[in-house]
């Protein structure tokens, strides 16, 4: 079996890598940075955020595949007042979080690099059903994708590729306390090893809509309900704790 | 009040619409891709004009505030950013240029030009619109369209939370409308576009749930036959 994870370098990527690897697949690895080696894992340098680079490194993602399992893992966020992120970081921001994914989903199904049937994983965020002040334009990214995934979901199933959706809530990865307000509780967040295994045996198992733990599901049912109690809950635990401007 | 309002995505379908309804009653600075001698042919008389094609948003963010510095307004009432493009295709036959082309124009564009538009908008405590779509909550033939309005909502969403009590933001949803896109997009609506409204209905639904303020809201075809294109309170 072989795996497609991007941004497999750090936080919840790695985790997935070192899941796959020890379930004993082979693993292609697609990020900026380069991690630590191992037998079966091939790493592929390319920035998402520069089309350029995107476009030169699609035929050797292409051709290291077919591929059992792609997830489209790689994000980063920009957080603080939304005018007060500079609008190369926003641009950049919505180029890896949601274009890069939906250029690479759409030349891998329509190449043949994807085996019939296969997995295809989405990243998006709890911030879906909460909203998410203090990150606007990364609450942005984050629909964007999970509606491209519940879009292309039923045409993908007809070439044998399942389409699914990961909603993560905080995970306890650099990136996370990087952009949380500071004295925020860590303890509350999830390891992302445990993130990791969750999401594979849920997308294992064919799941479309995967939302981690009891916890994450009832916020994600009362922002349902109740959107604008739950956008304005999250406006002040994280917005108005939020003190400098991060990305 | 006469209101000073910017209007992107002005040179057709629902934004020329729009202009065309509010410009007898306020000052109106459209926008669009068009270049300058044709838009003046379908606008309005008294309508300014920017060419401000959203392919690349930097360059249109940066378009917007040297206009507005050149038209003179040193604070607006409304913007309302309708500028859209979309393509219909099978998800894995999509040209990564026009999914690039669709986010740009939808979503990056629209988002760089909020933000150019607050220092202005705050000083009259103004309104913000953007423009989604009933199909930001996903389609198969459409998907980049979808997830680009669907990043507008969430974007709107926390955005309206951010700058509350500066600027109001709010996001509404229109149905389908008669408009020029669907023939540039690719798509065939067949017998069901005759339950497509006309761009003026919608437009007249779009000024009264501009007026109301209301985020989000559906302009769908039951609100027109509920009367939402006639009953409002008028900007």
């Amino acid at each position: 079996m072989k795996a497609l994870v991007t941004g497999g370098s750090a936080g919840l990527g790695q985790a997935f890598v070192a899941r796959l690897l020890a379930d004993g697949c082979d693993v292609v690895s697609l990020d900026r940075s380069t991690a630590d080696g191992a037998a079966n894992l091939f790493q592929i340098n390319c920035d998402l955020g520069d089309r350029e680079a995107l476009d030169r490194t699609v035929p050797a993602i292409v051709t290291a595949g077919p591929y059992d399992l792609v997830i489209f893992n790689a994000g980063v966020n920009a957080t603080g007042r939304f005018e007060d992120i500079p609008e190369d970081v926003q641009l950049r921001l919505l180029r890896i979080n949601t274009e890069a994914p939906m250029v690479l989903a759409a030349a891998l199904a329509g190449s043949g690099a994807m085996v019939r049937p296969s997995k295809m994983v989405f990243v998006s965020s709890l911030s879906h059903f909460t909203g998410y002040p203090g990150a606007a334009v990364y609450a942005a990214s984050k629909d964007a994708i999970a509606i491209y995934a519940r879009s292309i979901r039923r045409p993908l199933l007809r070439l044998g590729i399942s389409v699914s959706c990961v909603f993560p809530g905080p995970l306890r990865t650099d990136h996370a306390r990087r952009h949380a307000p500071e004295n925020a509780d860590a303890s509350q967040r999830m390891p992302a090893d445990d993130a990791a295994r969750d999401i594979l045996s849920a997308v294992r198992a064919g799941k479309a809509t995967v939302i981690l733990g009891k916890q994450a599901r009832i916020v994600a049912l009362a922002g349902r309900i109740a959107p604008r109690l739950v956008t304005w809950q999250m406006r002040r635990f994280i917005f108005e704790k939020l003190s400098a401007t991060t990305w | 009040m006469r209101r000073k309002i910017l209007i992107t995505g002005a040179t057709s379908g629902i934004g020329l619409a729009l202009a065309t309804r509010l410009a007898p009653r306020h000052e109106i600075l459209a926008t669009g891709r068009a270049l300058k001698k044709d838009a003046e042919k379908i606008l309005p008389a008294n309508a300014g004009y920017i060419r401000v094609p959203q392919s690349d948003p930097l360059v249109a963010s940066a378009t917007i505030r040297e206009g507005l510095r050149d038209v003179g307004w040193t604070g607006f009432h409304n913007a309302i950013l309708v500028a859209g493009t979309g393509y219909v295709c099978e998800a894995q036959s999509e040209d990564p240029v026009r999914l690039r082309e669709t986010l740009d124009v939808n979503l990056a564009a629209t988002i760089l030009i909020a933000r150019a538009c607050l220092p202005l908008l705050e000083k009259t405590n103004g309104r913000l619109t953007l423009i989604g779509s009933t199909a930001a909550r996903g389609s198969s033939h459409i998907a980049s369209y979808c997830a680009s309005k669907a990043g507008l909502a969430g974007f709107a969403r926390s955005l309206r939370s951010e700058w509350r009590g500066r600027v109001s933001v709010q996001i509404l949803h229109p149905g389908p409308v008669a408009t020029p896109m669907h023939e540039k997009a690719g798509y065939v609506p067949g017998r069901l576009g005759a339950l497509f409204l006309s761009p003026s209905t919608m437009a007249a639904m779009l000024e009264f749930a501009v007026a109301r303020g209301r985020s989000p809201r559906t302009l769908s075809w039951f609100r027109y036959i509920g009367g939402e294109s006639i009953f409002g309170r008028r900007l």
